[in-house]
């Protein structure tokens, strides 16, 4: 999982540190039995991606002498070794995470969630399982959804004004003898020019009745290599439509954060430590958080 | 039987009460929405979630619920994240041609100026 984490494309990263997401979530990312397991999986096979299973050997179990993990804690049972939860909340502040986990979905739900994902994926999952608890928790109504309905709007208006400026850049082109450029479109009362007027309200029922899955080979790490490409927006303002079909599952590199102006700064400050360790520049700074230790 | 229960009573294979805090949102004639949302976050949270929130609420809240539920389903490892994942790649994509757009207008009115 360390290695995973130490790269600067890994995509639950991006996401992440681009998202108004709660803080402190690097303490599930980070925690001592995903460093145990790492090192234990670096010493067996001398490193790789992938995580080994959790059963037969106690790696991430309560019998490991760590006590009992965060969810294990929580439920105030005993940590079994193999217990599922183990490897991604640890006892220290797992506990405080596994509990928005369990009082949204479920404790028993989760499980059998992640029996169901393969073992080298679960990381991904819990994470992102963690970040739909916290936002639900957040906001009871629309939980991540209204980030979802942020983003979409955010990508209509940039479509508007891409339209608009290409608009510009013909009539600038064309050979009139008055080439005079279009009205500008209404602008917002604090003078950010052609930036994001009023946006349309959105409804939850805008939201497409059913989602396509993704390829099962889907692998965001390889696809965020690609480069997108990106699809006709003008007839989607309102409509979140069917979002994979709309974007493919090709995607480009995510190094630079974007956000809505709500990025948390410890993720921000990891994943500037992180690049730096990686030695590629970091992205701009938002703010003066020190720089954190990696490790626990 | 009752004819007229909820889908999510229906699933649950239970009377369906008259103040069933389910029946308002989970109409017989689309069982699945229920399916769905039962199988993620299962029906008690579901019911406290919605005991907690103003009657006027809960129907936009069923709705984020169950297309959460449904993106978790068809995803179950990035669910909601991966959608929101392809989204900030668009924006990002859309910047970067916004960004070479202004250039290659700065640029045309250069030559204009000339």
């Amino acid at each position: 999982m360390m290695s995973y984490l130490r790269n600067p494309n890994s995509p639950i990263f991006s996401i992440l540190l681009s998202s108004s997401t709660t803080p402190n979530i690097k303490s599930i990312l980070f925690s001592q039995q995903n460093q145990k397991l790492v090192k234990r999986r670096d010493v067996m096979s001398g490193g790789g991606n992938t995580v080994t299973a959790m059963g037969g050997g106690g790696c991430g179990g309560g019998s490991g002498g760590g006590g009992p993990c965060g969810a294990c804690k929580f439920l105030r049972r005993k940590c079994v070794p193999g217990c599922i939860f183990a490897p991604y909340f640890d006892s220290e502040q797992g506990s405080a995470y596994f509990a928005a986990v369990h009082k949204v979905f479920g404790a028993s739900n989760v499980s059998k969630l992640l029996l169901h994902i393969p073992v080298h994926r679960r990381s991904d999952a819990v994470v992102t399982i963690c970040y739909e608890a916290q936002a639900r928790i957040r906001d009871p109504i629309y939980g991540c959804v209204a980030h979802i309905f942020a983003l979409q709007q955010q990508v209509v208006n940039l479509q508007a004004e891409v339209s608009y400026i290409q608009a510009h850049l013909a009539s600038l082109e064309l050979p009139q003898p008055q080439t005079r450029p279009p009205p500008p479109p209404p602008q917002h009362h604090q003078s950010q020019p052609l930036f994001f007027s009023t946006p349309p309200p959105l409804s939850i029922t805008d939201l497409p009745p059913s989602v396509s899955p993704l390829p099962s080979t889907y692998d965001l790490a390889s696809a965020f290599n690609q480069a997108a490409s990106p699809s006709s927006w003008a007839t989607q303002q309102r409509r979140f439509g069917d979002p994979r079909h709309q974007y493919g599952g090709s995607l480009s590199t995510s190094s630079a954060t974007v956000g809505l102006g709500g990025g948390n700064s410890d993720l921000e400050a990891l994943a500037h430590e992180l690049l730096h360790r990686q030695g590629s520049p970091p992205p701009a700074a938002t703010d003066d958080s020190p720089s954190r230790s990696m490790s626990r | 039987m009752n004819p007229k229960r909820c889908a999510a009573c229906k699933y649950l294979r239970r009377r369906c009460p008259k103040d069933c805090i389910f029946s308002p949102y989970f109409p017989p004639s689309d069982p699945d929405k229920f399916a769905c949302i039962h199988r993620i976050y299962g029906a008690g949270n579901v019911s406290k979630m919605l005991q907690q929130l103003p009657v006027q609420t809960r129907a936009e809240a069923v709705e984020s619920l169950s297309f959460e539920a449904k993106c978790r389903v068809d995803d179950p490892v990035y669910g909601c994240v991966g959608i929101i994942s392809l989204l900030q790649t668009q924006i990002q994509n859309t910047q970067a041609l916004l960004a070479k757009t202004q250039a290659e207008i700065a640029v045309a009115q250069n030559k204009q100026n000339q």
